[in-house]
């Protein structure tokens, strides 16, 4: 066995009103585990600041004893922590295989406009990768916007993706964008 | 001259600021040759800096000819022997991978048209005006030059449009 296959992988969230010190609190949390960090997203959604880890350990241990670390650290700064143990197999990273699209799509605010979009996309077995939203505009006249990244199943292209929003567009007036992000090699 | 190996960073010499040349001798020749040969040995690579093979000389190639992207407009093979970019217009981000920095591909803001004066593998002193794909291209094999690798330009969408705290 390789040593990459002996390591144990928890997805782990931590979430808690914004200050100084929750990344430090969290990752030296891990570090004093011996935990790798493999990937992390962190980000702050209105007030609150979120991290995403996955992480590994070259000994298997339990989602308990993870959480329990992180008792300390979630009493002093408010935090809510949550983990998951994958399977080596969840934990890898498979790029997307079809070609990536990103599509905008912004308007006045209003509820459904991340649904209708992601409605349509898993009708048609479009995989989203990535997305992010924002309120922005004025207090009077908000506006949402949203981001997303998609991987197109073999054969889609993205002006059907395009010629698909449009009807959603319509139905929601708002803007909508596709473009083809699919990476060059230089 | 079979195709070189690409050096992968984390080699110093793909983060090295990389000298003019002075005269194209045989030696600068046989480089041309084997970056050129190495391109096309990488699939899909569309161009090469003289850094990702181990030496540190201003010489790149491009060549988009072959590619979906650039195979409508472009110059064909171009040698380019201590290129300096004289004229840049436009800004477009583009999502970009390296033969360097394989598994990893990032948004990169990059100039939409570009003139690159340069000497050809003959001496010649050219001057280029290229656009789209193959200004792309350009921008990325000339920053191999300077020890800039496209880890160093990548911006974020996300950041740009929702981190942007006052318009005065």
């Amino acid at each position: 066995m390789t040593r990459k296959d002996s390591l144990a992988h928890f997805a782990v969230t931590v979430v808690g009103k914004d200050r100084p010190g929750i990344v430090a609190g969290a990752t030296g949390v891990l570090y004093r585990l011996g935990c790798n960090i493999e990937d992390s997203s962190s980000t702050m959604l209105g007030g609150e600041f979120s991290m995403i880890l996955i992480v590994s350990h070259e000994k298997p241990f339990t989602k308990g004893r993870l959480l329990e670390e992180f008792r300390g650290l979630c009493d002093e700064l408010g935090l809510t922590v949550s983990v998951r143990p994958l399977t080596r197999d969840e934990a890898q990273y498979r790029a997307p295989e079809g070609e990536l699209c990103m599509v905008s799509v912004y308007g006045s605010d209003q509820p459904g406009i991340v649904f209708r979009v992601a409605q349509e996309f898993a009708r048609r077995s479009i995989n989203i990768t990535d997305l992010n939203t924002k309120l922005i505009g004025t207090k009077e006249e908000p506006v949402y916007v949203m981001m997303l990244e998609a991987s197109l199943p073999d054969g889609a292209t993205v002006e059907e993706v395009a010629a698909l929003l449009d009807e959603i567009k319509k139905e929601l007036n708002v803007e909508i964008s596709v473009r083809s992000i699919t990476p060059v090699s230089l | 001259m079979p195709a070189q190996k690409i050096l992968l960073y984390p080699h110093p010499i793909l983060k090295t600021f990389c000298n003019p040349v002075p005269a194209i001798d045989d030696e600068i020749r046989r480089l041309v040759e084997d970056l050129i040969d190495t391109m096309r040995a990488g699939p899909g690579s569309v161009g090469v800096a003289a850094p990702q093979i181990g030496a540190t000389v201003r010489v790149c190639v491009v060549d988009v000819s072959a590619s979906r992207l650039g195979k409508e407009n472009n110059h064909g093979l171009l040698v380019m022997v201590n290129p300096e970019i004289v004229r840049r217009e436009g800004d477009t981000i583009g999502r970009e991978g390296c033969m360097s920095v394989p598994d990893y591909t990032g948004d990169v803001e990059r100039a939409t048209a570009v003139t690159v004066r340069f000497l050809d593998g003959d001496g010649a002193e050219r001057e280029v005006a290229a656009t789209g794909f193959e200004a792309i291209a350009i921008q990325h094999e000339m920053d191999h030059l300077d020890g800039i690798l496209f880890l160093d330009r990548i911006v974020s969408l996300k950041t740009g449009l929702f981190r942007r705290k006052s318009y005065k």
